[in-house]
């Protein structure tokens, strides 16, 4: 069985967003592929596009030289195309059978002999009968893979496969991954771990805003190089002037935090520490699911900790839930815009209510001050230039960038000594990412500390004082952000270590 | 094989004069529906929904009792509307007003030869703790064990019904009363003043007027007013804005639980002025339509409740006139509550044909 795939000219736009810019790749049978890049940098997209679910503006895909339409995921798999997604679609409650013969059209009985065929090939050690609840991360991906490998793929696509695999996991599926592509399965591995590029794949494209910009053997590669083109080289460019508060007093301390959680989708965090000084910016990068969520919900009193892992300003906070910690004056600006800073359906004063601090008096006695959260709002509208004076208005016609100046507005009208923001940019046009940016940098020079968590490199190293990564609920090592470069950045984001 | 593939998306933009209107709407269709139903019963439809709708109400006697059921009803699904607004599910009113009318009854069989106007107070305080602490324990079992308190609220209707019927039964039972399941007569001061000679609505109608205009007052003009709305909009926003979720759990339900208690102490009091073993037509299940149908406003509940307590009277005419039994109001009660939903769905969601597909997988 020799397949052949060939992605031909794609593009793909999003509004305001080139996600794939006419990409061009061809993959064979008998190797393995790595498509390596940031998040947003389209590889998401043209993985969707080889499944069915999303459908190409411009471009062709070719199996074995003979152009398919791929308008659905059904239209996917009559192309013997299968695809193992980052998240898993099992139904939890029905045994692992069940789940197999769902959609599938052979008879039980068949079903049932091909599938002992599989796990007696390759070694898989699944029990057929029970719930799939009981069964571990790595073993419902196992469920998956046979789901893909009943159809007999000609080509299978892994997407972020060891994001929720321990590292047994990930060894085991290491090996049944090469063994797959022995018997002929054209094997295409998304990622942005550069070991695992190395260690798994033959050869490795690299994506970057949409476009490949190399495909390469991976025996020609090293961590350092593939991290420079994965991150892309030509950022060190701008950069804020070096802070004037660098021997200030420390503001915030972080020691020995730990966050364990339930929920096998969230990160653990592992023995964080961080501090931070007056008038500092730290930047947290990292590859998106890396802990981020967790440790902003740490930092905002989302998620309460031991009374004694936080300090702030000489107090232990780690019990306060978020209003009380704004008494403290720390803000927060989430990375959800749409759904958790702001609640769509309200009209904008209403929003800016819910950052109620003490000395905003918008609720005198238990009671609604309407009058003051209106003149408050419309203070808020006009220093922080959001296009409307009107606080009636519901939020959900605001854009995202005048939608997310009202946020940012709303955290920093109340002058706080520090300001946690997540992805403050994410999605926002030209004009407003800059306004924003303005802001940030503002902030600092009036000797107020800010930490930026962001998966924009860009933004980290234009606006941060110091950066780490965090990589697997991990923190780096703290670094001066001068001297820090992007393929730095890049190697730890990827789970590499230097020095 | 050829499917017909169906797509179904949300609408963006849904006017709210629109959202007030499906109400009506629903009403209208139940009538349409309830039409039908008496015709395919060999009825006159129009003759039949005269019976039903218009018959019951066209005297005096009639209007008073339209209000004698709309009073319970408007004040349970006030309670309610606290509760769902906050996306917390209460379905057990019907428990929390038995119980509130078992603690109220209980401390009624206590004063029972007593005379004094602090005797009523003292009740109706205590059928609103009573129904208030019952409300409690689902509240509790959510916020501490992560219990749904759809299911938990639920059984315990049956918890408080089978206590009522073992109290009218054994402990409380009438001594003079010949073994009958009920329990003696309240004192004259334990009931509710009658407002008209010959009449049966009773004062707990105001009650059930000050209740609406409290809770107007704290939905849209308190900070608890205010978190309990962001809450039902958004989970994650209210615990980014800090608010206390857990307490706020247990204040919604314990508001819910104590209009329902108080709706117990109504009937008991009022109409009924003895505890036996149906002290409520399902006012509490039946409370969650009148809530809905008034779209959680405290205006819209008390048209709501109106409209409802007239499915209650209809079906006693239709027993009399059409010899139909009286299980009908709850024929059209169910009627109501789905054309209301389905009208919702089809507000909010809008379903696109993508055309004819071959199916196979």
């Amino acid at each position: 069985m020799n397949t052949k795939l060939k992605v031909s000219e794609i593009s793909k736009i999003y509004p305001g967003c080139v996600a794939n810019d006419k990409v061009s790749l061809e993959f064979g049978s008998g190797k393995i592929y790595a498509l390596l890049g940031e998040n947003g940098a389209g590889k998401s997209t043209l993985v969707k596009i080889l499944s069915g679910v999303v459908k190409p503006d411009k471009g062709q895909v070719f199996l074995n030289n003979e152009s398919i339409k791929l308008n659905s995921p059904l239209d996917a798999k009559k192309n013997n195309i299968g695809m193992v997604f980052q998240h898993f679609n099992l139904f939890e409650t029905l045994s692992v059978f069940e789940n197999l013969s769902i959609d599938s059209n052979k008879k039980n009985e068949d079903l049932r002999v091909l599938i002992d065929g599989i796990l007696k090939k390759y070694n898989f050690k699944i029990d057929l009968d029970v719930p799939v609840l009981n069964l571990s991360a790595g073993q419902k991906q196992k469920v998956e893979i046979i789901r893909c490998l009943i159809r007999n793929p000609k080509v299978l696509i892994m997407d972020e496969p060891t994001s929720v695999l321990t590292e047994q996991e990930t060894d085991d599926l290491f090996i049944s991954l090469k063994q797959f592509s022995k018997d002929g399965i054209l094997i295409i591995y998304i990622t942005h771990k550069l070991k695992e590029v190395l260690s798994l794949c033959d050869e490795v494209a690299v994506m970057r805003k949409g476009k490949v910009v190399s495909v390469s053997k991976t025996i020609d590669e090293k961590i350092e190089t593939l991290a420079n083109k994965m991150v892309g080289e030509n950022l060190n460019t701008i950069k804020k002037k070096i802070n004037i508060f660098k021997n200030s007093e420390e503001i915030l301390k972080i020691s020995n935090l730990n966050f364990k959680s339930d929920d096998p989708y969230e990160t653990n965090l592992n023995n964080l520490n961080l501090s931070l000084k007056k008038g500092e910016c730290l930047g947290i990068a990292g590859i998106s699911g890396n802990g981020q969520n967790e440790l902003f919900q740490i930092l905002s009193g989302e998620i309460i900790t031991e009374g004694t892992s936080i300090k702030f300003r000489n107090k232990e906070i780690g019990k306060l839930n978020p209003r009380e910690r704004r008494e403290y004056l720390m803000a927060f600006s989430p990375e959800d815009r749409i759904s958790q800073a702001a609640v769509p359906e309200l009209k904008i004063y209403e929003n800016v209510a819910l950052n109620n601090f003490k000395s905003s008096n918008f609720f005198e006695k238990g009671l609604v001050n309407e009058k003051k959260i209106k003149e408050h709002t419309q203070k808020i509208l006009s220093n922080f230039s959001v296009n409307t004076d009107n606080v009636e208005l519901k939020s959900q016609f605001l854009s995202g960038g005048n939608l997310q100046k009202l946020i940012i507005g709303r955290e920093l009208i109340t002058s706080p000594e520090l300001l946690v923001c997540f992805n403050p940019t994410w999605g926002l046009d030209v004009g407003a990412i800059n306004y924003i940016h303005k802001t940030l940098i503002n902030i600092n020079q009036q000797g107020k500390s800010s930490i930026l968590i962001s998966t924009d490199n860009d933004e980290l190293l234009k606006l941060s004082d110091r950066v780490c990564v965090i990589y697997k609920g991990k923190l780096s090592k703290i670094m001066n952000a001068e001297s820090v470069t992007p393929e730095k950045l890049g190697i730890l984001m990827g789970g590499g270590s230097i020095d | 094989m050829e499917v017909q593939l169906i797509k179904i998306e949300k609408r963006n933009d849904v006017s709210r004069s629109i959202f007030l209107l499906t109400p009506i709407l629903a009403i209208f269709l139940t009538l349409f529906g309830g039409g039908i139903i008496f015709y395919a019963l060999g009825f006159n439809p129009l003759e039949a929904l005269k019976f039903f709708f218009i018959t019951p109400i066209s005297d005096l006697y009639g209007l008073s009792e339209l209000l004698l059921k709309a009073t319970p009803l408007c004040l349970i699904a006030i309670g309610l509307s606290f509760c769902f607004k906050s996306n917390n599910w209460n379905i057990g009113a019907e428990g929390q007003l038995i119980f509130g009318g078992i603690v109220g009854g209980g401390v009624a069989l206590l004063f029972y030869n007593h005379d004094g106007f602090y005797v009523l107070p003292i009740i109706i305080l205590s059928g609103a703790v009573g129904g208030m602490v019952f409300a409690m324990i689902p509240a509790i079992l959510k916020t501490f064990f992560n219990t749904n308190e759809i299911l938990v609220s639920l059984m315990l209707v049956y918890v408080a019904k089978l206590l009522l019927d073992y109290l009218v039964v054994g402990p409380w039972s009438n001594p003079e009363g010949f073994n009958f399941p009920e329990t003696r007569q309240f004192s004259a001061s334990a009931r509710m003043p009658i407002l008209f000679d010959g009449l049966r609505i009773h004062a707990g109608i105001f009650i059930t007027l000050v209740t609406v205009f409290l809770s107007w007052l704290i939905l849209y003009k308190t900070y608890l007013g205010f978190q309990i709305k962001v809450s039902g909009l958004s989970l994650k926003t209210a615990n980014y804005a800090g608010y206390k979720g857990k307490i706020m759990i247990i204040i919604v339900f314990m508001i819910s639980g104590a209009c329902a208690g108080i709706a117990g102490v109504g009937e008991i009091t009022g109409p009924i002025g003895q505890l036996h073993r149906n002290i409520s037509p399902d006012y509490g299940f039946t409370a969650i339509i009148v809530a809905f149908l008034g779209r959680l406003n405290p205006v819209g509940i008390i048209f709501a409740s109106l409209i409802v307590a007239l499915t209650y009277l209809g079906a006693e005419t239709a027993q009399i006139f059409l010899q139909i039994p009286k299980y009908t109001g709850q024929v059209f009660q169910g009627m109501i509550l789905f054309f209301l939903l389905a009208s919702d769905y089809l507000l909010f969601f809008k379903i696109k044909f993508l055309g004819l597909k071959k199916n196979d997988i």
